[in-house]
């Protein structure tokens, strides 16, 4: 019972605050952003650029109203659900976005699904086995995996796989997928890239956290007592190692959304990340704005489930 | 005088011996690493910059021990400079982060209340930044200098350590030898210095270690959208950038700085875990 | 004698071809005995794509536009291989003095929505450039058009505010394709071209379908043709070599060899004007020294730009912008050597000391390396040069240009007065350099109006001494096209502007095998 209302009053409070945050995650992207020489006007006309045209095309743009009144305005915007237009492409910047969040979020999904089962069951062994050669041999595993750049990564699964041996193709631009062999096939090599970089952080911080637990007195008992290693470790170990590792967790899967730009580029996957690298290029402020919130959000919420997670599954947080 | 020194190195040395194998191992490369990043441009044998040979991707010859890059240059002289970048810039910028996102976190938790929400709340604004993207805006806004670039890698990692610390700490918070002192009624700085950062200090070893790799990553991550230190320096990331076009004849100009940049890293954190287990057993001494 | 009006075109640009030619065009180095077949779908992957893609050819920005825009639409003109230009949708050109030009449609082309091709149309695509709302591309160029209006049933005429006798060169530029009268929104595609635009997604794809109702008979050969950006060149050479695309542009020049080694594919050099040039301002210190100036042209290895940077897929260049296969090339300028002692005479004389910035980016393809083999060069003869490489997004509105010493980017341009005009005379919105000189000034605007060729040459030949000793512009090396592509994939061949064949192949190639 006192959990449920612990966790609701948690939920309301963070809904609260995480209107705040948001808020100030949209200064502060727009403020560095007014920083970056150029304006969208200047980039879309590039080499060809003279004095007036770049003025005309500031007008259309809105790009003539001081800083804070753009701002204002697009704060304006958000509050009714209007994100705006975008400066290159024309179009809504909610319809860009419907495009290409989607694509995120479901890679992100997969690499959540492979990747944070397999971190678990590496961290938890390793840690069940300390000190000794599984442990050590996983621990080189991870860091090694985590250690070659990711483009390297990419590259090499892409020459080995699409060009030599030709199972899997070398773009995944994923617009007609039509039968789960198809799925497999278009997002084998981009999870496979973004396991490589994600699942070692988490890893790790199973394994210390669990170790930790292990070396309490509480533990100690229990191995007193007889209970074997697993046993241990699962029932009395993991439960209260859960609030560091959660996060661990939480802050891998939101790297999944914003930072995976790489594996984006290299294998041509329309997803968000790009478009955001895209229109800080570009200056497309609307659009840097919108993906900033986007990202924002979805790590707020993240963060949100993790620390429901840890404070409902160690019973001392209950009582903060 | 003279004994203080030869009491550390004694107890360095002391520390060093008792460490299990793989923590050796780990010492041994990190010493490697930090001696080339300190001596390496010195003892190079050509300039950074210099074309030596007409053959870009040259494979290993007497000549040119570790071949040539896409360009003819020397890829040994090549990586004992960037080493030096790499190894300052990911130290640098990896201890500035922890370090900060640490103390923040020990006063966020120990001083509680709005205090703790204003911090967090801060350090959740800057995580939901994806790191790329920073260190885009800021290159394109400040320029390329090596300042900057541990500017921004620390700005970008140390909400990250903030987070895991202040979620360890309180953990700790909650154990009973820490509310005793709390309760003995002993100063806030003292429980966060004296109680719980020595509880936490392994995990966040062990985070401090990936952060180094983070950061080693965000730089050839960057050198991947085009930033980082200028030409013809380069970092061990952007060696294994430029050189991509050699990847596929196994050319040591690409192989040679990703094993480098793959021994730095493991090393590192061979090193930490191998320390940080030895002061578990110490405390539980 | 009315020598003004019909034959002056076929002196002016030295080719015969005036009456309408439909069918192949022949081009060297494409296998011309097979038959095209018709049928197949080629995917084709660009080096960038961004939601900055367009279906304005006002606003196209890239390859990729370019590209796009063939495939939609068409022009009053076409590029042939030797960069002159052939009929299109203009059957017939007449001239007076170069002043006025008169366009005679072809008859019974329709858009892809069925309506036919008015003068109306013409009159709307070449006027709207003037407009500053439109934002394009080529709004300094349409300045010249005095007035554009329809002179008959079928029959556009254009009034320049002087002479100018590449007006059909200029004109076959993807940004003055023809789009249908009245055209604000570019949401769809509404054009004359080869294909149909069936689905477009900014910075993802656009695909094309055959539009069988193409003014040239018999073509287009491919059914559809999807157009996607691969940014990363390593990926896009795996892409093109694990049978994902058929035909990729930008093939790095280290990656070549790869792709020739693989059976069925090739890689398809074509030499062309294109160069990144070093820019010293006359304006700023030390560039605006002359004899700094001349140090740094010697200072220029250009061998060793052509074989280190690009790997010999280069022409060496001489500090002018004319490249040797252009007709009006001066052959008898002297090539400018590699000579440190040189360099290092007009150096001291200059009397530089310090740290010497050079700006260098990504943008402008090579740049960034010849900018550290110049800082190597230069180390010799004691210049202090250091690199400062910018990010490529911004360069243009916010380094090129503004830098004592830095590097441009410039893509061929088939009209020689056209180059000279916007690039060179000392009013012009691109003078990289800043220097001004009166002869050059006056020789443009002479060779503009002049309707004897061989008189022109030589006024072109001039020119090009004239920049090759006094301009603030080192050209290293003309840089070639490397086009990369399946060996099914016929009738590629190479139109020097570009490559992707001047970004036109989509029309002329066909699938075999």
């Amino acid at each position: 019972m006192a959990d449920k209302a612990l966790a609701a009053r948690l939920i309301l409070n963070r809904l609260g605050v995480g209107v705040l945050t948001l808020l100030v995650v949209s200064a502060i992207i727009f403020t560095i952003t007014s920083l970056l020489p150029g304006d969208a006007a200047e980039e879309a006309l590039g080499q060809s650029a003279t004095p007036e045209t770049v003025a005309a095309l500031r007008a259309q743009y809105g790009l003539d109203k001081p800083g804070p009144v753009r701002y204002a305005n697009w704060l304006g915007g958000l509050v009714t659900g209007n994100l705006g237009q975008s400066f290159t492409a024309s179009m809504p910047v909610s319809d860009l976005i419907a495009t290409r969040l989607p694509k995120s979020l479901l890679l992100a999904a997969v690499t959540a699904v492979v990747s944070v089962p397999l971190a678990l069951a590496i961290g938890i062994l390793a840690a069940m086995g300390r000190g000794g050669a599984l442990d050590r041999a996983l621990s080189l595993a991870t860091l090694s995996m985590v250690a070659v750049p990711e483009f390297l990564v990419a590259t090499i699964a892409v020459l080995v796989f699409a060009v030599k041996l030709r199972w899997l193709p070398a773009l995944s631009n994923a617009v007609d997928i039509k039968d789960a062999g198809q799925f497999f096939r278009t997002y084998a090599m981009p999870v496979l890239t973004l396991c490589f970089v994600v699942i070692a952080q988490m890893a790790r911080m199973t394994r210390a956290a669990v170790l930790d637990q292990l070396s309490a007195s509480y533990v100690e008992m229990a191995v007193l007592k007889g209970a074997k290693p697993a046993r241990v470790a699962l029932r009395h170990a993991l439960p209260n190692a859960i609030g560091p590792i959660a996060n661990a967790v939480a802050l891998s899967l939101s790297y999944l959304l914003g930072g995976v730009v790489i594996v984006e580029t290299i294998f041509n996957y329309p997803g968000i990340a790009s478009l955001m690298v895209d229109a800080v290029t570009n200056r497309d402020m609307p659009v840097v704005q919108a993906c900033a919130m986007v990202f924002c959000f979805a790590y707020l919420l993240l963060v949100l489930v993790a620390d429901l997670v840890a404070i409902l599954s160690n019973p001392r947080l209950r009582h903060r | 005088m003279s004994a203080i020194p030869v009491g550390l190195v004694r107890s360095g040395w002391r520390t060093a011996t008792s460490l299990p194998i793989a923590g050796r191992v780990g010492l041994l490369f990190v010493v490697f690493w930090l001696a080339v990043a300190i001596f390496g441009p010195s003892i190079a044998p050509h300039d950074v910059g210099a074309v030596v040979s007409p053959d870009a991707f040259a494979p290993l010859t007497a000549a040119y021990p570790l071949g040539t890059d896409y360009l003819g240059r020397d890829m040994l002289s090549r990586i004992l400079h960037a080493a030096r970048f790499t190894v300052g810039l990911a130290l640098v910028a990896a201890l500035a982060a922890s370090a900060t996102g640490t103390t923040l976190a020990l006063i966020a938790a120990t001083a509680g209340g709005w205090i703790d929400e204003v911090m967090s709340r801060l350090m959740d604004a800057f995580i939901s930044i994806p790191s790329k993207m920073l260190a885009l805006v800021m290159v394109a806004a400040f320029g390329s200098s090596a300042g900057l670039l541990i500017l921004t890698a620390a700005l970008s990692y140390t909400p990250g350590a903030y987070r895991i610390a202040r979620s360890l700490a309180v953990n700790v918070k909650t154990l009973e030898y820490v509310q005793a002192a709390r309760a003995r009624g002993e100063r806030l700085a003292y429980v966060a210095g004296m109680e719980i950062l020595p509880n936490m200090v392994n995990p966040m070893l062990a985070d401090f270690g990936l952060r180094f790799v983070f950061v080693v990553l965000l730089l050839s991550g960057m050198s991947f959208l085009g930033l980082g230190v200028q030409p013809p320096d380069a970092d061990l990331g952007s060696l294994v950038r430029e050189n991509i076009g050699g990847l596929f004849e196994g050319a040591p100009a690409v192989v040679t700085p990703a094993i480098a940049i793959a021994t730095l890293t493991v090393s590192v954190n061979l090193l930490i875990d191998a320390i940080s287990g030895r002061a578990t057993r110490v405390v539980e001494n | 004698m009315d020598n003004g009006k019909r034959n002056s075109l076929k002196l002016m640009l030295g080719v015969g071809a005036m009456a309408s030619t439909a069918g192949i065009l022949t081009f060297p180095g494409s296998a011309q005995a097979q038959a095209p077949k018709r049928g197949g779908r080629v995917r084709a992957a660009t080096s960038s794509s961004s939601t900055a893609d367009t279906l304005d050819p006002a606003k196209g920005a890239n390859g990729t536009d370019y590209t796009r825009q063939y495939m939609l639409y068409s022009g009053l003109t076409q590029l042939d291989a030797s960069l002159a230009p052939q009929p299109a949708l203009a059957e017939e050109i007449r001239n007076d003095k170069a002043t006025t030009w008169t366009f005679k449609l072809r008859k019974g082309v329709k858009f892809h929505d069925g309506s036919p091709l008015t003068p109306a149309d013409v009159v709307y695509s070449l006027n709207r450039h003037k407009d500053a709302a439109t934002a394009s591309k080529v709004k300094t160029v349409a300045e010249q058009f005095a007035e554009v209006k329809a002179s008959g049933p079928n029959e556009v005429q254009v009034k320049l505010s002087g002479p100018n006798a590449d007006l059909p060169v200029i004109l076959a530029a993807s940004h003055f394709l023809i789009v249908k009268d009245g055209t604000r929104d570019f949401a769809t595609a509404n054009g004359t071209g080869p294909f149909k635009l069936k689905e477009f997604k900014p910075g993802v794809r656009s695909v094309a379908v055959r539009n069988d109702g193409y003014w040239k008979p018999g073509q287009p050969y491919l059914d559809e043709v999807e157009l996607i950006g691969i940014q990363d060149e390593p990926a896009r050479v795996n892409a093109l070599l694990s049978g994902d695309v058929q035909l990729v542009l930008q093939v790095d020049p280290r990656s070549t060899g790869r792709v020739n080694a693989t059976p069925g594919y090739a890689v398809l050099e074509t030499k062309s004007g294109l160069y990144t040039d070093l820019v010293m301002r006359q304006d700023a210190a030390p560039t605006s020294n002359p004899d700094f100036v001349m140090a740094m042209k010697y200072l220029i290895d250009r061998e060793q730009a052509k074989n280190a940077v690009f790997r010999g897929f280069a022409t060496v260049a001489n500090d002018q912008p004319i490249p040797p296969s252009h007709r009006y090339y001066f052959a008898g300028l002297p090539q400018r050597p590699y000579d440190l002692d040189k360099a290092k005479f007009h150096l001291k004389k200059a009397n530089v000391a310090g740290n010497v910035p050079i700006v260098a980016t990504a943008a402008a393809n090579g740049s960034i390396d010849m900018a550290v083999l110049m800082q190597q060069s230069a180390q010799k003869i004691g210049l202090n040069l250091s690199v400062n490489r910018v990010p490529a997004d911004g360069y243009w509105s916010n380094h090129w240009m503004k830098h004592p010493l830095g590097f441009g980017n410039i893509n061929p341009r088939t009209s020689a007065d056209q180059l000279f005009t916007q690039f060179f005379k000392s009013d012009a919105p691109w003078n990289e350099s800043g220097w001004k000189n009166e002869q050059f000034d006056q020789l443009v605007l002479a060779a503009r109006a002049e309707p004897d060729d061989a008189k022109r040459k030589k006024m072109y030949g001039d020119m090009q001494v004239l920049i090759h000793e006094k301009c603030g512009i080192g050209i290293p090396v003309f840089i070639s096209f490397l086009d990369g592509h399946s060996t099914k994939l016929k009738g590629l061949g190479s139109i020097p502007v570009g490559g992707f064949m001047g970004f036109m192949f989509a029309e002329h190639v066909w699938l075999d095998g």
